[in-house]
C-alpha cells in the first residue's frame, strides 16, 4: 500500500510533482500512466525517499520509506536510470546490494536465475544492453522478496519475450497480495498489464479509476454499421443528438446511440444490416483525450498552438 | 526466465549495520581500479624502499638517531607517491556511485544514508591503514639486510620508530577519508579528485611560492596546517637531533598534533558531506 498526500515536489522554478494524492492498493497491479516530463519518475523518487517532498507526504504501509527496519523487504525499486556501478559485475551488484540486509548468495542465485542472468551474471554491468540492464534492475528489485514492487519504465529495452516475462511477472506478484505500482508511457502496455490506472499529466493526477473506465472515459464511443441501404438509414438515425458520418459507401459510423438501439430502429425501419459493431473506446483514445492539455513537450506544431493560446 | 516463482528465503532479513558494512566490503573489493590502487600502493613502498636501501651511501658513521631516521625513510618514502593513489581512491569510492547511478541503489538500501557513508569511510580506511601497514612493515623486513651492509641498523624496539610507521600508515587512511569527504560533497569523479589533490598538493605549493616571494612568518605558519604537511609530522622521527627546516620563529608541530590537525580537517569536511547527504536530492 503506496498513499501520497498532497505530494509536491519543485526543482527551482519549476515544478515537477503537484499536490498529488492517491492511494496504489495492494493485490493489484496498478499503473502510473502520463507523459514524458509528467513527473512519474519523480514521484517513484519521493516514495522510496531520493527525493525529498517539497510539501506533502508518502508513505509505504503506513510509514515513511526510510523508517522501515527492512526497506529492501517492504519495497523493491526499479527507477528509470541504470543504479548500477558499471565496472562491478551483475552477481557482485546483487551481493552488494543484498548485503545490507543480511541478503546472501542463494537470494541472489534465486533473483539471477528468476530473471534469466545466468549466462552474464560474471559480466561486468558496463557491457550489458538495455534489456540486460533491466532484467538486472528487475533482479535487484526482488532481492528482498518484497511487499511492494515499484517498477519505473520496466519493459524499457526489452525483448517481445521480456515484454510478456514482465507482464506475467508483475500480475503474479500481484495475485500474490503484493503492491504493484508500474509506470509507463505506453498506453497499450497498460491496458494489458494494469487492473487500475493513476494518469499524471504536469504533475497532477488527471484520471485515478479502474481500467475499464478510464477506456470509458474516452469520448465518443463509436458504432460502426455496415448496410446496403446506408443513406436512408443515415437519414432516419440523424437527430440534433446523434451525428452519423460515412466513410464508405455501405458503411456508417453513429454516435450518440448504442448498438442495441440502433439495431430496434433498424428492424423497426425494415433496414438490412450487415455489420453492427461497437467500437470500443481504446485506451490509447482515453489517454489522448486525458493528456492532450497536459502533455509537456508537444511536437512542434501543437508547441505554437500553446503559445498562442 | 520461464517459470515463475518468487518466493524465497528472505524472510528474516533486516537493515543492520554489520550488513552495511559487508556491503561495503564487497564493493570495494569488487571493482578492479580498487584492487589496482592497493596493488600500485603495496609495489610503490617495496619498490622504492629497496631501491633507497640499494643507493644509499651515508658518509662516516651515523648515531642512533641517524640510523632510525634513515631505516624510517626508507620505509616511508613512497608515502608521497602513495597518498595521491589513496586520495584518488577515496573520492572514487564515492563520485564513482554518483557518476554511474549506483549510489540511487545504495540509498534505497540504507534510505537514513549517514550509515552508508560511514560504513564506507571505515571500510576504506581501515583498507587502506592495514595495506600500507604491511606493505611497510614488508619493506622493513626486507630493506634491513640491506641498510645493516651499509651500516644502519634499525632498532624495531624504538617506539618512536614504530609510531611513525604506525603514523604514515594512519596519514594514507586518513588521506583517504578526506578524499571521500571531498567527493561526497562534489559528488563528480574529476570534480572530486581534483579538489582533494589541490588542497594536498597545489595549495601547499602556491603557499611555499607565496613564502618564497614574501618570506611572511605567518604564510609558512598556516602552511604548517594544511593536511599535507600537518599528517607529513605524522611520520616525522622526531627524537634526538634532527634537523629541522624552517625558520626560528616557524611553528613546528609534533606528531600527534599534526596527527589532531589531519583529523581536524577530515571531521569538519565529513560534517559537511553528512549535512549535505542528508538534506541533497540523491
Amino acid at each position: 500500500m503506496i498513499e501520497a498526500r498532497e505530494l509536491s515536489k519543485r526543482y527551482g522554478a519549476k515544478t515537477a510533482v503537484d499536490g498529488v494524492t492517491f492511494t496504489v492498493r495492494p493485490g493489484i497491479v496498478t499503473g502510473f500512466l502520463g507523459p514524458n516530463g509528467a513527473g512519474k519518475s519523480t514521484t517513484m523518487r519521493l516514495i522510496v525517499g531520493l527525493d525529498r517532498p517539497s510539501t506533502g507526504s508518502v508513505t509505504v504501509n503506513g510509514k515513511h520509506y526510510a523508517e522501515h527496519h527492512a526497506p529492501l523487504r517492504e519495497v523493491g525499486v526499479l527507477l528509470d536510470a541504470k543504479a548500477m556501478h558499471t565496472g562491478r559485475s551483475a552477481f557482485n551488484h546483487l551481493l552488494a546490494v543484498g548485503a545490507t540486509h543480511g541478503i546472501g548468495r542463494k537470494r541472489v542465485h534465486e533473483v539471477i536465475a528468476l530473471t534469466g542472468l545466468e549466462s552474464v551474471a560474471r559480466k561486468r554491468v558496463g557491457g550489458f544492453s538495455l534489456g540486460m540492464g533491466q532484467r538486472l534492475g528487475i533482479a535487484a528489485a526482488l532481492l528482498g522478496d518484497p511487499a511492494t514492487l515499484i517498477l519505473d519504465e520496466p519493459v524499457n529495452g526489452l525483448d517481445p519475450e521480456g515484454v510478456v516475462w514482465v507482464r506475467n511477472l508483475v500480475k503474479h506478484l500481484a495475485g500474490e497480495g503484493r503492491t504493484v505500482f508500474l509506470s509507463s508511457h505506453l498506453m497499450s502496455e497498460m491496458a494489458q498489464t494494469a487492473d487500475h490506472i493513476i494518469v499524471l499529466g504536469r504533475g497532477r493526477v488527471i484520471a485515478d479509476a479502474p481500467v475499464g473506465d478510464i477506456v470509458a472515459m474516452s469520448t465518443g464511443t463509436a458504432v460502426r454499421v455496415r448496410t446496403p441501404d446506408a443513406v436512408r438509414f443515415a437519414q432516419l438515425l440523424s437527430t440534433p443528438e446523434v451525428t452519423v458520418t460515412s466513410t464508405e459507401v455501405d458503411l456508417l459510423e453513429v454516435n450518440g446511440l448504442t448498438a442495441p438501439r440502433i439495431g430496434e430502429l433498424a428492424a423497426s425501419a425494415g433496414v438490412v444490416l450487415h455489420e453492427l459493431t461497437p467500437a470500443a473506446g481504446s485506451l490509447e483514445d482515453a489517454y489522448m483525450a486525458l493528456t492532450q492539455d497536459e502533455v509537456e513537450y508537444h511536437a512542434g506544431g501543437l508547441a505554437n498552438e500553446e503559445v498562442v493560446r | 526466465m520461464s517459470a515463475i516463482s518468487v518466493h524465497s528465503s528472505v524472510p528474516t532479513a533486516r537493515l543492520s549495520f554489520a550488513g552495511i558494512l559487508r556491503s561495503e566490503w564487497i564493493k570495494l573489493f569488487s571493482l578492479r581500479s580498487t584492487v589496482w590502487c592497493y596493488v600500485i600502493i603495496v609495489a610503490v613502498t617495496i619498490g622504492l624502499g629497496v631501491l633507497l636501501a640499494f643507493t644509499l651511501q651515508p658518509g662516516g658513521t651515523l648515531d642512533h638517531a641517524g640510523q632510525q631516521n634513515i631505516a624510517l625513510q626508507a620505509a616511508t618514502l613512497s608515502v608521497g607517491f602513495s597518498q595521491l593513489v589513496s586520495s584518488v581512491l577515496g573520492a572514487l569510492v564515492i563520485t564513482g556511485e554518483y557518476g554511474t547511478g549506483m549510489i540511487r541503489s545504495t540509498l534505497t538500501a540504507v534510505p537514513k544514508r549517514l550509515p552508508a557513508l560511514i560504513a564506507k569511510i571505515l571500510v576504506l580506511g581501515l583498507t587502506t591503514f592495514v595495506v600500507s601497514l604491511v606493505a611497510m612493515i614488508i619493506t622493513v623486513l626486507v630493506t634491513a639486510p640491506v641498510l645493516s651492509g651499509v651500516g644502519v641498523h634499525p632498532d624495531f624496539g624504538d617506539s618512536a620508530y614504530l609510531l611513525a610507521i604506525l603514523g604514515a600508515a594512519g596519514y594514507l587512511a586518513l588521506i583517504g577519508i578526506l578524499s571521500l569527504a571531498i567527493g561526497a560533497i562534489v559528488r563528480n569523479s574529476a570534480g572530486g579528485i581534483a579538489a582533494a589533490l589541490g588542497l594536498i598538493l597545489v595549495v601547499p605549493i602556491v603557499l611555499r611560492i607565496l613564502v618564497g616571494v614574501t618570506r611572511a612568518e605567518w604564510a609558512q605558519n598556516v602552511g604548517a596546517f594544511l593536511p599535507d604537511s600537518a599528517g607529513g609530522r605524522m611520520y616525522a622521527y622526531t627524537t634526538g637531533v634532527v634537523a629541522q627546516a624552517g625558520s626560528p620563529g616557524a611553528i613546528v608541530l609534533d606528531p600527534w598534533q599534526g596527527a589532531l590537525v589531519l583529523v581536524a580537517w577530515v571531521v569538519v569536511l565529513l560534517v559537511i558531506a553528512s549535512v549535505l547527504l542528508k538534506r541533497r536530492d540523491a
